[in-house]
């Protein structure tokens, strides 16, 4: 007001100014259990106010030290081991190894076979991402999803349990094949073996199930207004970060980058089927749950196709019974649902294998975290956190 | 509630504290591995135990009764899982889930996991398996409704532990 | 679309000599349509980005080690002692996104002085794997920013992936499925002698 003389007025603005608010950051642990935090993962979060300064993931609460136990177990019985790793895609994380043995020892994996892998790694795929696509909008809020994926996600578990005797954790990989009998054994030796009659019918009805369930997703999660507020632009990956860290999987290819290991490698025949990589470009949350679920319908199509085409034949190459590897080392890798899975088998010899280093894509795509995280605030860590994808089995192996 | 101490419960009484008890149990689901996707796929439209009254998901282990100790117990994570165990209010009730919390599983010669979850907590009911099915899951906690019919109440409050957490 | 593969992918030991001239490598290898390159210690930060940089190899795989050793605590002994030199291998893997090419870059460290230059200046994801690689194995990182333990808890003693480090459960108790410790009740009606060894 005119009426104050100028030096007054500026005395007054001073005063305000000079009033420093002094604050504290809060270290907030979050973890190891944790409704949201998809196992046991510990996040120590340094946080001012509702805000993240720095994050630091403790993992190592579900290591069991594989690598270790894969040096006293026997080249069959470590599928037992890793198909433990990534949880919920049981049979695709069986896949590179059982491959790397066959590569090691010279030998030659029948069609049908390596045509039954196929089917029933995508299989898998079509589970885990369902399995994604209703626990991720659970972490925002929205229960009903769960429901209905499951629902679907139960039919498909049926088949593999049909044909490999478990629902996650078939087993069912052998060296030179796949196991011969479902369910028959050494004592049905005369009877004839393949895969149980009537598979391929319900796996095509089953397909349409899914993709019904695919477009139910769409309307009630991917077309949400509120879904689209909390994840559009939240948690942005650039595709430099994603080289740097090692990040693969559907999360490399929301970030733009065009690069899916069924197209490069040669484990199993995607060359003699035609799909889709889907690649989107922004490479936030949303990205990498619309690229789970066009996936998904990718994944229906390959199990179409693949079924047309299946030829016939024996499941397993002739392997001497007790299995031991020539000395040499070797690294498979291939698409995991949840990235790039390989393994770094060394052999010296002998029936149990020298080294097993195992690749698992969630280690490194959660390595990230402390990056991704500057800034956000908590709500939003935990929607990024959940379109990762991860399980604690394939961080800490 | 020193009458019932004395004299114990009337049988009636005993029967109703009983049946509520276990039609209402508020499930804290200590999913640690692959056990807890069967118990997720437990919880789905399909083998649906919420019929049960079982209900998951409480907002902490200070609100839950049940604990299902779902998949691998590492040595590193024992004390937490203790920690959770104290605080939850009796009663309460352990399923282990799964041969990795009943014994330490495939991974009995591991450096890094305990063998069993029985060596940390007490544990009412065993769920073999790797992983159980869903259906186990469900028998073992039929298994537990049925512990609790035959319950003596009495017991039951003279064996807590007076020390808060 | 992406181009079928043949068109992009490297034939696995042109590739071996190509990355291997680039780096200045001290040996390279195509085995098993794995390439690997041997690089030495002291050049081992270079190398790695070299192929970063110039060979296009700019997807960090990951980081771990292996443990040569004639003697093994566990499992197997090697099939021919004497032909192992006594080393740790640093094993790096980095690939392109643009190809199926990739390599794995080994470095040897003595046993007696086991530490090598940290990558986290040129990739910032080797953080995680090289505190893997420290606690397992018992290399030394030096510039590593954080190298504090990754999975293990505090106050575990040991490393454990070395091969001197023996599994106590199994000390104790010997591995039940290799013997059949008690005859299974009407031995006529099972399959002779190989429930066990089943592939």
């Amino acid at each position: 007001m005119s009426a104050l003389d100028a030096g007054g007025m500026v005395q007054i603005s001073d005063a305000a100014v000079s009033v420093e608010l002094v604050g504290e950051d809060m270290m907030l642990n979050i973890g190891p259990q944790h409704p949201s935090t998809h196992g046991v993962l510990r996040l120590v979060a340094q946080v001012d106010g509702e805000r993240i300064t720095r994050l630091e993931p403790v993992i190592g609460y579900m290591h069991r030290g594989k690598e270790k136990l894969a040096e006293v177990r026997t080249y069959p019985q470590i599928t037992t081991l890793i198909n433990r790793i990534d949880w919920i895609s049981g049979f695709a994380n069986e896949v590179p190894f059982v491959v790397a043995v066959e590569r090691l020892m010279g030998i030659e994996v029948p069609e049908r076979a390596q045509y039954i892998r196929l089917i029933l790694t995508e299989l898998t795929r079509i589970s885990n991402h369902l399995v994604f696509a209703s626990s991720y909008p659970l972490e925002l809020g929205a229960a009903t999803p769960l429901m209905y994926a499951f629902r679907e996600r139960e039919r498909v578990l049926d088949l593999i349990e049909s044909v490999t005797g478990g629902r996650f954790h078939p087993n069912f990989n052998r060296v030179g094949g796949v196991k011969p009998a479902a369910g028959g054994g050494s004592t049905q030796k005369n009877v004839v073996l393949d895969l149980p009659a009537g598979f391929f019918e319900a796996t095509l009805r089953t397909m349409d199930k899914v993709l019904e369930v695919c477009d139910e997703i769409d309307n009630l999660v991917v077309g949400n207004e509120l879904i689209q507020a909390r994840t559009i632009g939240v948690g942005v990956l650039p595709p430099e970060i994603v080289l740097a860290y090692g990040v693969s999987g559907p999360n490399m290819r929301a970030s733009g980058i065009d690069f899916d290991l069924r197209k490069h490698e040669h484990l199993l025949p995607y060359d003699d089927f035609d799909f889709d990589v889907v690649v989107r470009s922004n490479g936030d949350c949303f990205d990498r749950y619309v690229t789970r679920i066009e996936e998904i319908r990718q994944s229906v199509s390959i199990v179409r196709q693949a079924i047309g085409k299946i030829p016939s034949g024996p499941l397993r190459a002739k392997v001497p019974r007790v299995l031991k590897v020539p000395p040499g080392e070797i690294y498979v890798r291939a698409e995991n649902p949840k990235g790039e899975m390989g393994y770094y088998v060394v052999s010296q010899g002998g029936r149990v294998p020298y080294r097993v280093k195992i690749r698992s894509a969630s280690f490194s795509n959660i390595s990230v975290l402390p990056w991704v995280s500057q800034g956000q605030l908590i709500p939003d860590l935990v929607a990024t956190m959940g379109s990762f994808d991860f399980v604690l089995g394939d961080v800490d192996r | 509630m020193g009458v019932i101490e004395k004299f114990g419960a009337p049988k009636p009484l005993s029967w109703l504290l009983n049946w509520s008890r276990k039609y209402s149990l508020w499930f804290f689901n200590f999913g640690l591995a692959c056990c807890a996707i069967e118990v997720m796929a437990a919880a789905g439209p399909r083998y649906d135990f919420m019929r049960f009254g079982v209900i998951p998901l409480p907002a902490s282990p200070r609100q839950a009764d049940l604990m299902v100790v779902a998949g691998t117990l590492t040595d590193k994570m024992a004390p937490a899982v203790k920690r959770l165990y104290d605080q939850m209010p009796d009663p309460k009730y352990v399923i282990s889930m799964g041969s990795c919390a009943n014994c330490g599983g495939p991974y009995w010669d591991s450096y890094s996991v305990t063998k069993g979850v029985d060596q940390v907590i007490p544990v009412d009911v065993y769920v073999p398996g790797c992983p159980p099915r869903p259906e186990a899951l469900m028998e073992g906690i039929l298994l537990l409704q049925e512990q609790i019919t035959h319950e003596d109440i009495r017991r039951k409050w003279s064996e807590r532990d007076p020390q808060p957490v | 679309m992406t181009p079928s593969p043949s068109e992009t992918a490297t034939e696995p030991s042109a590739l071996a000599a190509r990355l291997a001239g680039l780096v200045g490598a001290s040996g390279f290898s195509a085995e098993h349509g794995t390439v690997k390159i041997q690089v030495e210690r002291a050049g081992w930060v270079e190398a790695i980005r070299t192929a970063r940089d110039e060979a296009g190899l700019a997807f960090f795989s990951w980081l771990s080690a292996v443990d040569w050793s004639r003697q093994v605590a566990v499992g197997d002994p090697p099939a021919d002692p004497d032909t192992i030199e006594e080393r740790y291998d640093v094993v790096c893997r980095l690939s392109s996104v643009a190809s199926a090419d990739g390599a794995l870059f080994v470095a040897s460290l003595p046993k007696d002085d086991p530490r090598i230059d940290s990558l986290v200046p040129v990739f910032d994801g080797a953080a995680w794997h090289e505190r893997e690689a420290a606690e397992m194995f018992g290399i030394d990182f030096t510039g590593h920013p954080h190298l504090v333990k990754l999975y293990l808890p505090e106050g575990f003693e040991g490393h454990p992936l070395r091969k001197s480090f023996a599994l106590l459960s199994r000390e104790v108790k010997p591995w039940p499925g290799t013997v059949d410790v008690e005859a299974m009740p009407s031995a006529e009606n099972r399959e002779a002698g190989e429930g066990g060894e089943e592939a």
